[in-house]
């Protein structure tokens, strides 16, 4: 169990915000609060309520139950789960499971099931990725063992998100008629509009307050327009609609590791070729000097007021706020004239006057690629390129498709947009061994004690000792690291604040350090949501 | 003194010509100069309402609405001048080719544009889009290579109507060869029905190109388009940006009717024995 | 008769057969990585191991030809694939949204085909005069328009500052569907369909315009103004049968136009029917459904002319002999 975690202040003038809340009922809302919660979050899963195909991956998978959950502050808790243990050499997970559970069909939820759910998850081509799974097994009713073909420490977030399915139940139409043993109940989907979920009375844990929860999937415009004219309590809007208040509502600020930030490409530009046959290697960015500067250069206060109307908080590395973020990893920033020291003493200079250093012929350049359509990047990539101007750095922002960056983000800067509360991402963004894979380490950043804290941490039995290598990873305090204290791989710029316009009569608790992605993450408390008017 | 009143016709034809064929050309210019503009943003500025510094106001990345118009406009009459031009060339070859081809040729060409037209415009644009990849090119292939079915219809119909005539019968009588009919008699005689289809084209295509990228299938969500504008503009209905929304659909509204309005003149001024409209 | 019948049916089998091919071939050589759109944001979470079994899933590792085989022979026997962003098979999902869209279409087809012959009537009874003038600029103004931009007018103006429409979709919000009367849908319906009969007004009003003017001027009109016929019941005895023949076929003739405006009217109100689905599928890359949805409209267009013909023979006994083709 991880503890020992300061949750960020943010998160605490979240809560504030919440509790100041309860102007009440001035609109005529007299008698029993209703029993029926509307929420405007976005996020259908066109694909239907199948977690085999990755449903409920963010936040709670409303129909079905997962083995294990995540508190507030991200610790880990039992749900289906009574004890889970992990073999010594990383490869057997063992999981107790309770015996009161009971699929809304009636039939009791045992380890087959679990089993049965594991072993689906790991071979169908979804949107979960289980293939660490080498077999599930079910030792006895309430006892299932899950077999890796590696150890891997962060395969407990699948215990975490992969929601347990009947097998007797489970088939083509599954996803549109879910039957599972969470805390509610389909009730009625039209597709592209609306999902109405009931609560399920025999459910096992804590009941939801609200008989009914109306998930109503609009667009950012008709979400505001629907909070406005009171028709939902909850309406997920991005912070450029945030600004303007609406009646009857409180805004909620919540702290996310949804962040954005430069990729640089790490390695020196050899001429050499990816896989693909795409170029790998940037004259500018492979020298450390140029990443530190830019990270000291960058006043990422000012990105947050700027292009995020203040909704976000200055980022220092892809983990902020998470139990394994180490903040040994940051450095001051803002601070132009280390920016120019640093350039200075590595040896580029201005010495044609144009504004841009050089050095042995290469000017102090580079592109930052965004993903077109994406306006928040392009707001940050347009800012970035005006911050770095005056210390000689050349920037030139530029928005192109996804197909396009693919081809070009081993040899360009890109902005990037990461944030997860599983430690894997960290993993995939910065080991040596996954350069070039997917969007995983497009910079073929490569540090060798980098790579051993990785592996060692997602080896690692012991979650205490996983979390001392993932803070390791980003700085050891020895000069390693792929921090902005260290190696700076890339220039982390801000974490986005979800925000969320909800009825001041509602009080959905304290929400914790959201994923990326806005929306369902607030979800996950939505068990202990009341109304308090 | 009927002569007297074709003249006052003739006369405000011109005009009328004149002037739309000026409003195109003060777009064109003044969309190359506000291309700058258009993609400078000023945090400061955001979702400024229409004031004297910003005539059309500013978006939410404080970008100068006016500018990204003008840009949008000129992309616009970009994409339908090259739709326009690519359309009625196929058009004008592949009714020459059905009218002196022969039968077989002819039902080839009946076939593919009942090929073209067996799918709703829409749908046929969003599939070529699609296939293409996307982005600015992407549209304006697949504007151009779908608006020429309707008029090789229409030219297809007139070359027959040549062909039929007395003067070509003479002509073949004569020993003339089937291209050089088809050169002197019929490719003359569609000229001007040629002009007039290929201005009436491009509304159409500005048209087409303007919902594709509203869709997201069109061009790049970072140019300015006026599809993109109001695509953009959706997004901040709710909130009270009019602006974002009426401004840019109006000014395209008007470059289409003064398209539109070159190509009625013309066909006015061409062929005075249609009615008019 | 039945001849007749048959070969229509043999042209629409080969028009869908060319269309098949056509598309697919579009389809296949699309440089968008369809396994890359439907990842998306969670690209960071998923592995090349997890990416091999979505191509697996998809069948996308066969080679084209092969694909395409697999697909025609499916298609032949009914099965239209899986559509891949909504999970289930491709007519099921089409059957499901056109009966949405069919609401918004039907009546936007009714309301533009009245309003237009009975606008393009009165213009054309009043040539050159006021209410000409206005009825014919408006309708030339409004083939200029945008059909989206007319929409997200009406949203701002009834919608967002008048609070008279809702904003989205076609069903009120939490209400369970069985609650749900006529009376909500038609509140749903009204703003997009008003949008969507924009598309088609113009050119009925132009087109009975012309039609009006020709009849007016006939010497079947001048006979019975001769006879003593005056005013509302010369237009309606006289006139309006033969002005209603072009309009009823131009009316048939447009349903790939309605259904092309319908695409853009339902992103706008977010109405969830087929024209939207065309939007997603496009969007999410998938390629099943954007081909389903090509055979599907193409027999919606054919059938439209079919019909439409059919229709205009029975008003017009001359239409065989004025045939476009």
């Amino acid at each position: 169990m991880v503890r020992g975690f300061t949750r960020s202040a943010a998160v605490l003038s979240a809560a504030a915000v919440v509790a100041a809340g309860c102007t009440g009922g001035a609109d005529g809302a007299a008698g029993p609060a209703p029993t029926e919660l509307r929420l405007a979050i976005g996020g259908e899963s066109e694909e239907g309520y199948d977690p085999t195909l990755g449903w409920g991956r963010y936040g709670a998978p409303l129909f079905q139950s997962t083995l294990l959950t995540r508190d507030a502050d991200l610790g880990i808790a039992n749900d289906l789960a009574t004890n889970h243990s992990v073999s010594s050499d990383g490869l057997v997970w063992t999981v107790d499971i309770r015996t009161d559970a009971e699929f809304t069909d009636g039939t009791p939820l045992t380890a087959r099931d679990v089993a049965y759910t594991f072993t689906t998850a790991a071979r169908s081509g979804g949107l979960t990725d289980v293939t660490a799974l080498k077999e599930a097994v079910a030792v006895d009713d309430d006892t299932v063992e899950l077999r890796l073909t590696a150890p891997q420490s962060t395969f407990v977030n699948r215990l975490v998100s992969l929601g347990i399915v009947p097998q007797h139940a489970h088939g083509p139409d599954y996803a549109r008629k879910p039957v599972g043993s969470g805390p509610f109940v389909l009730e009625q989907w039209d597709e592209g509009q609306q999902l109405i979920v009931r609560r399920n009375d025999g459910y096992y844990g804590a009941k939801p307050a609200f008989e009914r929860v109306v998930f109503v999937f609009t667009g950012e415009d008709a979400t505001l327009a629907a909070a406005r004219s009171g028709q939902v309590d909850v309406a997920a809007l991005p912070s450029s609609l945030a600004g303007s208040p609406v009646p009857g509502m409180e805004l909620v600020r919540v702290t996310s590791v949804d962040n954005r930030g430069i990729m640089f490409p790490y390695a020196p530009d050899t001429g050499r070729k990816s896989a693909a046959g795409h170029p790998i290697g940037n004259a500018v960015t492979s020298d450390k000097a140029v990443r530190q500067a830019v990270n000291a250069a960058l006043d990422r206060r000012a990105l947050v007021d700027g292009v995020l109307a203040g909704f976000g908080s200055p980022a220092t590395g892809p983990v902020d706020g998470l139990p394994w973020h180490e903040p040994a990893s940051a450095v001051p920033d803002n601070d132009p004239d280390r920016a120019r020291q640093l350039l200075e003493s590595a040896g580029w200079t201005d010495a044609d006057g144009d504004g841009t250093r050089e050095r042995g012929g290469v000017r102090a350049e580079f592109t930052l690629l965004y993903p077109a359509g994406d306006s928040l990047r392009q707001g940050l990539a347009l800012a970035v390129a005006d911050m770095l101007e005056p210390v000689g750095v050349a920037v030139t922002a530029k928005g192109e498709s996804w197909e396009v960056i693919r081809t070009r983000m081993h040899a360009d800067a890109v902005l990037f947009g990461w944030g997860s509360h599983d430690p894997t991402e960290m993993f995939n963004l910065h080991h040596s061994a996954l350069a070039g894979t997917e969007l995983w380490n497009p910079g073929f950043y490569a540090s060798a004690e980098v790579d051993a804290h990785l592996d060692a941490a997602m080896a690692a039995t012991d979650p205490e000792q996983a979390t001392a290598h993932w803070k390791a990873a980003q700085h050891d305090g020895r000069g390693n690291g792929f921090g902005p204290a260290a190696d700076a791989a890339w220039a982390w710029l801000v974490n986005l604040e979800h925000t969320y316009f909800v009825d001041s009569c509602l009080d959905v608790g304290e929400p914790g350090v959201e994923p990326h992605g806005h929306g369902w993450p607030i979800t996950s408390g939505i068990v202990g949501w009341r109304w308090k008017c | 003194m009927s002569s007297g009143m074709r003249w006052d016709r003739r006369g405000k034809t011109l005009v009328m010509l004149a002037l739309s064929v000026l409003v195109v050309a003060a777009v064109v210019i003044a969309g190359a100069v506000a291309e700058e503009a258009a993609r400078t943003t000023a945090l400061a500025e955001r979702n400024g309402p229409p004031s004297v510094a910003h005539w059309f106001g500013t978006d939410w990345l404080g970008r100068d609405v006016l500018a990204r118009v003008l840009a949008g406009l000129r992309l616009s009459l970009v994409v339908g001048t090259s739709a326009a031009v690519v359309s009625a060339v196929i058009a004008l070859v592949l009714a020459c080719a059905a009218t002196v081809g022969g039968p077989r040729v002819d039902a080839a060409v009946g076939w593919l544009v009942d090929l073209f037209l067996a799918l709703p415009h829409l749908v046929l644009l969003v599939l070529l889009a699609f296939a293409l990849g996307g982005g600015t090119q992407a549209v304006v292939i697949a504007v151009a290579v779908t608006h020429w079915p309707t008029l090789t219809r229409v030219l297809r119909g007139q070359a027959r109507q040549v062909v039929g005539s007395d003067y070509v019968a003479v002509a073949a009588q004569l020993g003339r060869g089937r291209w050089w009919i088809a050169r002197e008699h019929v490719a003359r005689h569609l000229v001007g029905h040629f002009l007039v289809g290929t201005v009436l084209l491009f509304p159409h295509a500005i048209l087409h190109e303007a919902a594709l990228s509203f869709l997201g299938l069109g061009v790049d969500p970072a140019e300015p388009s006026i599809g993109v504008l109001l695509a953009e503009s959706m997004r901040f209905l709710s909130a009270g940006a009019w602006w974002l929304a009426v401004l840019p659909g109006a000014c395209l509204l008007l470059v289409v009717k003064a398209v539109d309005g070159i190509g009625e003149n013309l066909r006015a001024l061409l062929d005075p024995r249609s009615h008019h409209r | 008769m039945l001849t007749a019948l048959a070969k229509r049916l043999g042209r629409l089998a080969l028009l869908l057969a060319a269309v098949a091919v056509a598309s697919f071939a579009l389809m296949v050589n699309s440089p968008v990585d369809p396994v890359a759109a439907y990842v998306g944001g969670d690209v960071a979470a998923l592995g090349p191991q997890q990416r091999a079994l979505i191509v697996e899933r998809w069948g996308l590792d066969d080679p084209a030809p092969q694909r395409f085989l697999t697909w025609l022979g499916n298609l032949v026997r009914g099965d239209f694939g899986h559509s891949l962003t909504f999970n289930r098979p491709v007519l099921e999902v089409i059957g499901d949204k056109f009966l949405t869209s069919l609401a918004l279409m039907a009546l936007a087809w009714l309301l533009s085909g009245l309003l237009g012959f009975a606008l393009g009537v009165v213009a054309g009874v009043r040539q050159g005069r006021a209410a000409d003038r206005v009825i014919t600029w408006w309708a030339y103004t409004l083939a200029s328009a945008p059909t989206f931009w007319v929409g997200l007018l009406l949203l701002y103006v009834f919608a967002v500052s008048l609070n008279w429409a809702p904003v989205c979709c076609a069903v009120p919000i939490g209400v369970p569907a069985a609650e749900v009367g006529p009376l909500d849908r038609l509140h749903h319906l009204a703003l997009p369909a008003i949008t969507l009969s924009v598309v088609g007004v113009a050119p009925v009003v132009l087109h009975t315009r012309q039609a009006v003017v020709a009849t007016m001027a006939s010497d079947h009109v001048a006979f019975a103004r001769a006879q003593g016929d005056r005013g509302l019941g010369l237009v309606l005895h006289r006139v309006v049968r033969n002005a209603a023949a072009p309009a009823l076929l131009l009316q048939f003739g447009s349903l790939g136009e309605l259904f092309g405006g319908s695409v853009l009217a339902e992103q706008v109100f977010s109405y969830p029917g087929l024209g939207a689905a065309t939007t997603t599928a496009a969007l999410g890359q998938d390629v099943p459904l954007l081909l389903g949805i090509a055979l599907f409209t193409t027999v919606l267009v054919y059938a439209g002319n079919a019909i439409g013909d059919r229709v205009h023979a029975v008003v017009d006994p001359r239409a065989d002999h004025r045939r476009w083709r």
